[in-house]
Parts: structure tokens; C-alpha cells; sequence
């Protein structure tokens, strides 16, 4: 059972920082960024790029962090703020094509085989019964508290009260005297770190190849939207609604249902899953499971 | 280097059905659907089923055209109260369902095997006159579905689509059921695209999931912001422009010695930078939509 508890939560910890990055993006720029899911598999690659090149793992993550933050702003300001000028569905294929160009520039540097950090394999504790390695506690200790400094800066500082005040309404806050450019500059930066964050992660746990950003999208915006796009908090929820359904899907035995001793769906209707409930979440409650403020669907 | 040129343009043709397709929903309705591979895949299907079952050809028409009106109604109903980019992540993730579910019941589509051995649409031919046939086979469905398509554009009901796209509060005022324009648009262009994959199906004689990649959704979309969105002969001509291209690449690769990867890499590099330069330098794409006056594009 505390099993169960444990591969939620890596789960959930997988898409979360992701999730949260896209939501808040969202909530400034009002566009389904799709290039954030690659962002999180650049900061994966910068990162084992650095480490081979001979810096130690924890400084080469904050250096591939903060690259990614800098390519992201410098993107936003070269293509996505003229695309969004002529529409948001026209910056979302634009951020598609973006994400094409960067699975690219992988595929020539980096090469079709999967990546993965030079770390010592540990034998995995057992806790309650359950087994957890030690890269995964600490993979769950990052992630909680990238989002508790996340969610500080959002609701206790200055610049979040900003980033809020432009969410709800950019004309009142512009007329009000917030630079809502540099506003969004600030939230862009901050989204991408934590997605680069978010790819570092679930490459400590495994591997990443040029795949990983696309088969994160969907997954992503699932929890994103379920928590409310544009509600950063409201994606933590996200991610663990579908981390606990994919998880059930994978673990539940369909078989007394059907009068069979054992029937399990496939491992690959995990994601399936996800999708099915990002549909429907559309469907019902196009904003989400939280009050939010989101106006627009 | 006959044969395959024959190839190339039986593939263009292919292709530019799909384009045809995806840009009347596009273009002329503005439905952005990212999930344009899967209705391709139910044509495809449907012939392989047909065959699996020795249903015989008539009836595997049939199937593709039941299992695409059935998919293009779900994936227009699902758009009932979203808005655009919304709508484009749910068919994305509509289709990947689709794919997933075809790899996954085995028992029925050959899981990831896929379905060989096809039967050609012109068995009693052989060679390169075989190939000949197949040309003039999708030559003649292509014109056919390019001249629905015009048909269906000058028609008082294309009007109705292009107002939707505009203004479509505006098309609800003066009387168009916003619901039965969008759901008669997917099913007009599934038929397209189904009869797209029940004709490759037939002609490449294999079936299988991996013919349904998202990629493939991308790559038609830059075929139609290249040729130019709501112009039929733009994306008839986007469609072939990039197949040429991408049939030329393995040529360059091997006159210039680069490694595999430049191949897919190049792709990538051509949809994405294609799309990008296109939506920021001549949005109206190479063939630009003809406005006001009689619209006969």
C-alpha cells in the first residue's frame, strides 16, 4: 500500500514542476507553451553535457538552469511576443515549431541514444515496506521545496503580487504602473527554470533521450489544465490527480470485475489514461478542479 | 530513379488529400485540429481490418468511412465550448489515444506488428506499370477531393464556415448552427483524409501505429501555413514542395557524407524553421486566401 503512496508521488513529481511552469506562463502569457516540455529535456541534456565535461552535478544543474532561463526569455522576445501579437493559437503552433527545432538541434548534438548522469547506483531503502532509492527522496525533497520557494515568491513578495495583479487583469495592472513586460519577462525566466528543474529530476531517476520533452507534453498539460491553467498552485493538485491515475491504471486487477483471476491493462494505457481525463476535464470543467481566476477557456 | 520519382508524387499526392483535409478545417473553418493523423489512420485501418478479415474491398471502405465519421464526430463534439488552442490540445490528445489503443489490442489491429500484406489496389498489374496505376489512381482522387473541396468552398455552406472562423457569435446571430458547421466540416474532411490512408494502405500493402505519430500531424500542418492557410491549390502545393524536399535530403546527406541523424534532423528543422519563418514573415503563406469578390480559391 505505501508503495502505492510512493509511485504517486514520483509521479507526481515528474510533471509537477513542469506542470506548475506551464500554468504560470499560461497565466501571464496566455498561451499553451508547448516548448516547455522541451525545455525540461535541455535542462536534462545542458546538465550531463556539464557534468562530463567535468563539473560536479550540483553546479552544473544551476548552470543548465539558468541557461535555459536565458534561452527561454530570449526566445519569448525574439518569436513568441510577436507571434502572440497576432493571435495565442498562432503563438501555440509557433511554440510547436520551436519544439521541432530544438528536438533537432538534440538529435545533431546529442544523438538518438538516451543520456543519463554519471551517479553511483545505491541500493534502495525500504520504508514502510516500500522500496526508494536515494536519488529518488531527494528527487521528491527538490521538488517540494522548488514549489514551496515558488509559491512564497508568488503570494509573499513583490514581484509575485505583480506577476498576480498582471494575471487578473494586464490593462489595470499596466495603468497602475507595473512593468507587466518585464513581469512576464520575470515569469517566463521563472517557468523555464523550473521546467529545465523539473527535466533534471526525472533524469536523476532514469534517463533522457530526444523523446522525453514530447512524451512529457501531454502528461503536462493534462495536470496543467486540471489544476486550472493559469492557476499555478492549482497544477500541484494536477499532477497528483493524474500521477494517482496513472498509477491505478497500471496497478488496479480488473479481473474480479470480469470474472477472471488476473487482468491487467498494459503498462502503455498509463498515459492513455491521463489523456482520457484531460479530455474530460475539458469536457466538464474546462477550469479546472479549482476556483481559479481563469476567465478564458 | 524513375520509379522513385513515381513514388515521390504518389506520396505528394497522398499527402496533399491530408493537406486538403486539414485545411479546410484549418483554414476555411478554423478548427485547429492536431489530431489529423488519427483520421488518416482510420482509413488506413479500414483496409487493413478489411483485409484481415477477408471482408473484402468494398466493405473495407465501408469500415474507413464508419470508423472516420465516428472519430471526426468525437473530436467535434469535444470542441463544443472550447476555444481554439484548448480544442488543439484535445485532439492531440485524442489522437495519441487512438494510437495507443491500436498498439495495445493486439487481438484486433496486429498490436505493434501493424497488419502486412495488403492486398495492391491494382493486383493484376505488376511492376512499373503497377506503379503507374497507383499514380494515376491517386491523381484522379486527389482532383476529385480538390474539386469537392472548391465546390464545397464557393458554396453558400463554405461561407458559413468562413464566417464561423471570423466571427462566429456573428454566424450564430444570422442563423448558422455553429455545432452542425463544425461537425459537417470534420466529417467532410475525415472522408478526405480516410480515403488519403485507405488508398496508402493499399499501396505501401502495411498498416501499422506507427504510420500515426503525432509528427506526422505536425508535418501536414507546415505543408498548409507553407502553401497558405485557406487556399486550396497553397496547400496542394505545400504538400508537394515538402514532399520533394524531404524525398531530396537523403541524397544531400550522402553527396555531402553527413551522418543518419542530419535526415531526421533536417526534417525537423525544415517543419519547424518552416513554420516559424512563414507564421512571422508572410503569414498569408505562398498562396495567399482570396478575399471579397468571388471567392473561387
Amino acid at each position: 500500500m505505501f508503495q502505492f503512496v510512493v509511485d504517486v508521488a514520483l509521479r507526481a513529481c515528474d510533471l509537477m514542476l513542469i506542470a506548475v511552469g506551464m500554468s504560470a506562463v499560461y497565466s501571464l502569457m496566455k498561451f499553451p507553451n508547448i516548448a516547455l516540455a522541451q525545455y525540461a529535456a535541455m535542462g536534462a541534456f545542458l546538465a550531463i553535457v556539464l557534468q562530463r565535461a567535468g563539473l560536479p552535478l550540483v553546479p552544473s544543474s544551476i548552470v543548465a538552469v539558468l541557461i535555459v532561463g536565458v534561452v527561454a526569455v530570449l526566445l519569448n522576445r525574439v518569436l513568441f511576443e510577436r507571434m502572440l501579437a497576432i493571435g495565442s493559437s498562432t503563438a501555440m503552433i509557433g511554440s510547436l515549431a520551436v519544439s521541432m527545432v530544438i528536438s533537432a538541434i538534440f538529435l545533431v548534438i546529442i544523438g538518438p541514444s538516451p543520456a543519463r548522469f554519471n551517479l553511483e547506483i545505491t541500493r534502495p531503502l525500504r520504508v514502510l515496506g516500500a522500496r526508494i532509492t536515494e536519488h529518488q527522496v531527494l528527487s521528491l525533497g527538490i521538488t517540494a521545496a522548488a514549489i514551496s520557494v515558488f509559491a512564497i515568491l508568488l503570494f509573499k513578495t513583490d514581484l509575485g503580487r505583480c506577476m498576480r495583479a498582471t494575471a487578473t487583469n494586464n490593462l489595470l495592472a499596466d495603468a497602475t504602473g507595473i512593468d507587466t513586460r518585464k513581469t512576464k519577462t520575470a515569469v517566463v525566466a521563472i517557468s523555464a527554470c523550473l521546467a529545465a528543474l523539473g527535466g533534471i529530476i526525472i533524469t536523476m531517476k532514469g534517463e533522457v533521450n530526444i523523446q522525453t520533452g514530447l512524451d512529457l507534453l501531454l502528461p503536462v498539460f493534462s495536470a496543467a489544465i486540471l489544476g486550472g491553467l493559469g492557476n499555478p498552485l492549482g497544477a500541484v493538485g494536477g499532477a497528483i490527480v493524474i500521477a494517482m491515475a496513472e498509477t491505478l491504471i497500471t496497478n488496479v486487477n480488473f479481473g474480479p470485475i470480469l470474472g477472471q483471476d488476473l487482468v491487467f491493462l498494459p503498462a502503455a494505457y498509463a498515459t492513455a489514461g491521463s489523456f482520457v481525463i484531460l479530455v474530460l476535464t475539458l469536457l466538464w470543467r474546462p477550469r479546472g478542479l479549482f476556483i481559479s481566476e481563469v476567465k478564458r477557456v | 530513379m524513375f520509379d522513385f520519382l513515381i513514388h515521390v508524387l504518389i506520396m505528394c499526392c497522398l499527402y496533399s488529400m491530408l493537406a486538403l483535409s486539414l485545411n479546410l478545417q484549418v483554414g476555411f473553418g478554423g478548427l485547429m485540429n492536431f489530431g489529423q493523423i488519427a483520421l488518416f489512420g482510420c482509413g488506413a485501418y479500414g483496409a487493413a481490418l478489411a483485409y484481415k478479415y477477408d471482408l473484402g474491398f468494398a466493405s473495407g471502405i465501408l469500415i474507413a468511412v464508419g470508423l472516420s465519421a465516428f472519430v471526426s464526430w468525437a473530436f467535434a463534439g469535444i470542441g463544443r465550448n472550447l476555444q481554439s488552442d484548448y480544442w488543439g490540445i484535445a485532439t492531440l490528445a485524442l489522437a495519441e489515444v487512438v494510437r495507443i489503443i491500436v498498439t495495445n489490442e493486439g487481438w484486433l489491429t496486429g498490436g505493434a506488428q501493424g497488419i502486412s500484406g495488403i492486398k495492391p489496389l491494382l493486383p493484376e498489374l505488376s511492376g512499373r506499370s503497377q506503379q503507374l496505376g497507383n499514380l494515376a489512381i491517386c491523381g484522379a482522387v486527389l482532383l476529385v477531393a480538390l474539386l469537392a473541396c472548391m465546390r464545397l468552398t464557393r458554396s453558400r455552406y463554405g461561407l458559413g464556415l468562413k464566417l464561423m472562423r471570423e466571427e462566429p457569435q456573428l454566424a450564430q446571430s444570422v442563423g448558422y448552427d455553429i455545432m452542425s458547421l463544425k461537425r459537417g466540416c470534420m466529417i467532410f474532411s475525415g472522408f478526405i483524409a480516410a480515403a488519403a490512408g485507405f488508398i496508402f494502405a493499399h499501396y505501401i500493402t502495411f498498416v501499422g501505429p506507427d504510420q500515426m505519430f503525432s509528427s506526422e500531424t505536425f508535418l501536414i500542418w507546415a505543408m498548409i501555413v507553407i502553401g497558405g492557410l485557406g487556399n486550396h491549390f497553397g496547400a496542394v502545393f505545400g504538400a508537394f514542395l515538402l514532399q520533394f524536399i524531404f524525398a531530396f535530403i537523403p541524397f544531400v546527406k550522402d553527396m555531402l557524407g553527413l551522418p543518419t541523424e542530419f535526415v531526421a534532423a533536417m526534417r525537423l528543422v525544415l517543419i519547424g524553421g518552416g513554420l516559424i519563418g512563414f507564421i512571422l514573415w508572410r503569414r498569408t503563406g505562398l498562396f495567399p486566401e482570396k478575399v471579397g469578390g468571388r471567392a473561387d480559391g
